[in-house]
């Protein structure tokens, strides 16, 4: 997927490989969510002139000419009025939020190619772009790779982007928000990821809460801080209420402590109560990354019973898993799979079907011991008790899925073609 | 939904406010101009009266028409784009040339913003306070100037002395008995002499008043404050105005000096030499005025120059920049204030620091990369697809490039005069 940058001043050669001009730029038409490019501006001895774009082949790093355009004296054609000319009229320019207040600069174009035709997919904001147009990416990157980082990207997708009337310099991020609700939260989270902090407030007002709370799961433990410092108050535990309980714990924890007692007195009563009890742990502990979000059935219970209770619950996919067995003083007796209760006569006792071995861990776990039980064991889920063998939460794999994996690996995988 | 206004929001407007109040009443060409008699400023325009008595006082007049043009041209630009410098820069010529810009930009105005510190040393050593003590002092001034401090009130105190220490320099001048008529007919007739130092100190002179930062600055003033193109009779009005004060300032430093020190034969090595200029009006309290004056020059200075720069670079990559922004969000902004102060503080306490020297070498610089802004502002502002009816006229045009090839001859010149070592 080549950007303007690398394709802007490629020469243009006809059949006979001769130079004709070189590519000063691209023109699109601003109408679909990833407009084609349709014309090139070729600039020669004797001026810019306008061509189709697929009057152009490429060959290598020039383009040709195709067949029948007709060498030097191919048919100019006039660019229509409302056609946009990447690189004179975005390239460079502001892009301001929503609000108007000002934001980033276009760095750099990014296009693809798909199925032959060649798409504008999104505005580079980022340091690579900048970089790339000085011709420094290449060493930049390898000066963050000795340095064992790498160079973040900050493309936003062009469907985010709403270019202003030429005449007007600006070119509008605008985040229809409805739009970006339809996508997936962690999607959500790449794109907020790179917008500014005033952006990221306004998405998180506007989004729905569930929405909202899943995304704002998603981000950098950094940005989640500032996003919630600059939510108001209402709104912010209204979404920490909706976040599993050990998310928001680990959120909370990094809030300053008056931010942070302000925020749980106006969280749900049963919301704040679960984030209080967790945040007694420390961070690392098996206490401080499980969530209080679990199923747990009296062991009395047939499982049928347990099947009609679960139907009452609607619990979570992560918080079902397992489904524990506890004695009337909420001590763990075992655990027990939504298959073998399933596949259970409806009136055999719980008792009967679990497995009274489960394993378990304290709360004072350290959460790499935890991390890995649970690759050892290939657990999608550890309970978690007190001294007296009480379930206190669970540790689900996706919990210890990032300690698991080698550094880095899971922000790389964000960045996936899927968009 | 509807939102509650922003904790954070409404103390950005308190503090806004603070400013365009102040910046409204005093208008950006005036307080553009104050800040122009910086400590810089005040040294250079010192040391021109010291050594060449009149003989300086046709640049003057020269610079105030320039610098009258040059920020006219600039705020054209404001007016008409509501961009800042930067940002037309980046628009126009691409990210090589507009990191070409910011890297000279943000050289001049280093060495302005050390000029400042040097100057609040220089300052304070009228006092008996060490430079260590002055830079830490100075640092503290735009931390807290950052920290989103009360400002506006200090400000207006600042403008008041300098103000006052203005019109100590023009009663001082008259006291002193000057040579009226040799200064009246060396304001229109130049005496031009061919020796290395007066070039240097007219390129001093030329660097101190027509600035990098102040043309970066009346821009992003004028666009800020959301004024357009039906502002321009006020725009031209208020920079017209504040050129000429500057330089009138200038001028009776320059006459004072001549009239105190150049007569005698003296020559400015110390602030304390520089303050005998002010001995007819004052005598023997000369080094005190002459020390607030300067200290409060400086601050005047140090509250514009670093925020101007800072603004200028991050406008022109598009990072947030603004004292509203955490540490966290602006991180170039507050990188590049956090330079400017940390490398000013460690510069000035150098032990045996020619405090003066450095204040004019600072200028000297300032007016040799003088030439490359004023080349971008002069290629903008002749551009009329962008600028419309505020592209400057055939008259303007003329004269800004007139002014730009001066300066730049100018500057070939005193290069030129230092490689084959002219004294």
């Amino acid at each position: 997927m080549p950007y303007l940058s690398e394709i802007q001043h490629r020469r243009i050669v006809d059949q006979g490989g001769a130079v004709v001009g070189k590519l000063v730029d691209v023109a699109i038409i601003p109408k679909e969510q990833f407009p084609a490019v349709q014309w090139a501006v070729v600039g020669g001895p004797d001026g810019e002139r306008t061509l189709r774009w697929t009057d152009l082949e490429p060959a290598g790093r020039q383009y040709r000419l195709v067949q029948g355009a007709g060498g030097a004296g191919a048919v100019a054609v006039e660019l229509p009025p409302e056609a946009l000319r990447l690189a004179r009229d975005l390239l460079d320019k502001q892009i301001v939020d929503t609000h108007g207040a000002k934001v980033v600069r276009v760095n750099d174009l990014q296009l693809e190619d798909t199925g032959g035709q060649l798409r504008l997919v999104g505005a580079d904001v980022g340091l690579r772009g900048l970089l790339r147009r000085v011709g420094g990416e290449q060493v930049a990157e390898r000066l963050a790779g000795i340095v064992g980082r790498k160079l973040p990207r900050g493309i936003i997708p062009w469907h985010l982007v709403e270019p202003l009337e030429a005449a007007q310099a600006n070119v509008r991020l605008t985040v229809p928000h409805q739009k970006l609700a339809l996508l997936h939260p962690a999607d959500i989270a790449d794109i907020v990821e790179e917008m500014t902090a005033d952006e990221r407030r306004a998405v998180f007002e506007q989004l729905d809460i569930e929405t909202a709370a899943e995304a704002l799961g998603e981000i950098e433990p950094e940005m989640q801080v500032s996003i919630v410092d600059d939510l108001d108050e209402e709104r912010a535990a209204d979404i920490l209420d909706e976040m599993d309980p050990d998310e928001a714990v680990d959120l909370l924890q990094d809030l300053s402590a008056e931010r942070r007692e302000e925020l749980i007195d106006l969280m749900e009563q049963e919301e704040s109560d679960d984030v209080a009890e967790l945040l007694a742990y420390p961070e690392d502990s098996a206490g401080g990354i499980m969530t209080t979000d679990f199923v747990a059935l009296p062991r009395e219970l047939t499982a049928g019973q347990a099947i009609e209770r679960l139907r009452e619950l609607q619990p979570d996919p992560s918080a079902a898993y397992y489904l524990y067995v506890v004695d009337a003083e909420g001590r763990l007796d075992g655990n027990v799979s939504l298959r073998d209760l399933v596949v259970a006569r409806p009136e055999t006792a719980l008792a009967e079907i679990m497995n009274p071995n489960a394993l378990r861990v304290r709360a004072d776990t350290s959460k790499e011991d935890v991390a890995s039980l649970i690759a050892k064991y290939d657990l999608l889920a550890l309970p978690v008790v007190d001294a007296r063998r009480v379930l206190l939460g669970t540790v689900t794999v996706d919990d210890v899925v990032e300690l698991m994996l080698p550094r880095g690996w899971k922000k790389r995988t964000h960045r996936s073609p899927a968009r | 939904m509807t939102a509650k206004p922003h904790p954070r929001r409404i103390r950005r407007f308190r503090l806004r406010g603070n400013i365009r109040l102040l910046l409204l009443v005093l208008g950006p060409g005036l307080v553009s101009g104050f800040a122009d008699n910086d400590a810089g400023g005040i040294a250079t325009y010192s040391l021109a009266g010291a050594r060449f008595g009149y003989g300086l006082m046709w640049s003057l007049l020269v610079t105030m028409l320039a610098l009258g043009i040059t920020q006219e041209a600039g705020a054209r630009l404001g007016l008409a784009t509501g961009q800042g410098l930067a940002g037309l820069i980046r628009e126009r010529f691409g990210v090589r040339w507009t990191g070409f810009a910011v890297v000279v930009m943000l050289a001049a105005n280093l060495g302005t913003i050390v000029a400042e510190f040097a100057g609040i040393a220089a300052a304070l050593s009228l006092f008996g306070v060490a430079p260590q003590i002055s830079s830490v002092l100075a640092a503290t001034f735009v931390i807290a100037l950052v920290a989103r401090a009360n400002f506006g009130p200090v400000q207006y105190a600042f403008l008041a002395v300098g103000l006052a220490v203005s019109v100590a320099y023009a009663v001082s001048a008259v006291l002193a008995n000057p040579d009226w008529g040799h200064a009246a007919v060396a304001s229109f007739v130049p005496e031009l002499q061919g020796s290395g130092v007066y070039i240097v100190t007219l390129v001093g002179v030329v660097g101190t008043t027509i600035t990098p930062w102040g043309q970066a600055f009346i821009q992003s003033y004028v666009a800020d404050k959301g004024l357009g193109p039906r502002d321009l009779a006020a725009a031209r009005l208020d920079v017209g105005l504040g050129s000429f004060l500057t330089n009138l300032v200038a001028a009776f430093i320059v006459v004072a000096c001549a009239a105190t020190i150049w007569t005698h034969g003296g020559s400015i090595e110390s602030a304390a030499d520089a303050a005998l200029a002010l001995g007819p009006l004052a005598g023997q309290s000369a080094t005190v005025i002459f020390g607030i004056g300067l200290l409060a020059a400086s601050l005047l200075g140090l509250a514009v120059v670093p925020l101007t720069s800072a603004y200028f670079a991050c406008e022109a990559f598009g990072w947030e920049s603004g004292v509203h922004w955490r540490w966290r969000e602006a991180p170039v902004f507050y990188g590049l204030l956090a330079f400017f102060v940390g490398f000013s503080a460690l510069f000035t306490i150098i032990p045996g620091l020619p405090l003066i020297e450095v204040l004019f070498a600072t200028q000297v610089f300032n007016g040799l990369l003088l030439p490359i802004i004023l080349t971008f502002v002069m290629l903008i502002s002749g551009d009329r697809q962008r600028l419309g009816a505020l592209a400057g006229g055939r008259v303007l045009q003329f004269l800004g490039w007139g002014i730009t090839f001066l300066v730049s001859v100018m500057s070939v010149v005193y290069v030129l005069s230092q490689i084959f070592s002219w004294s």
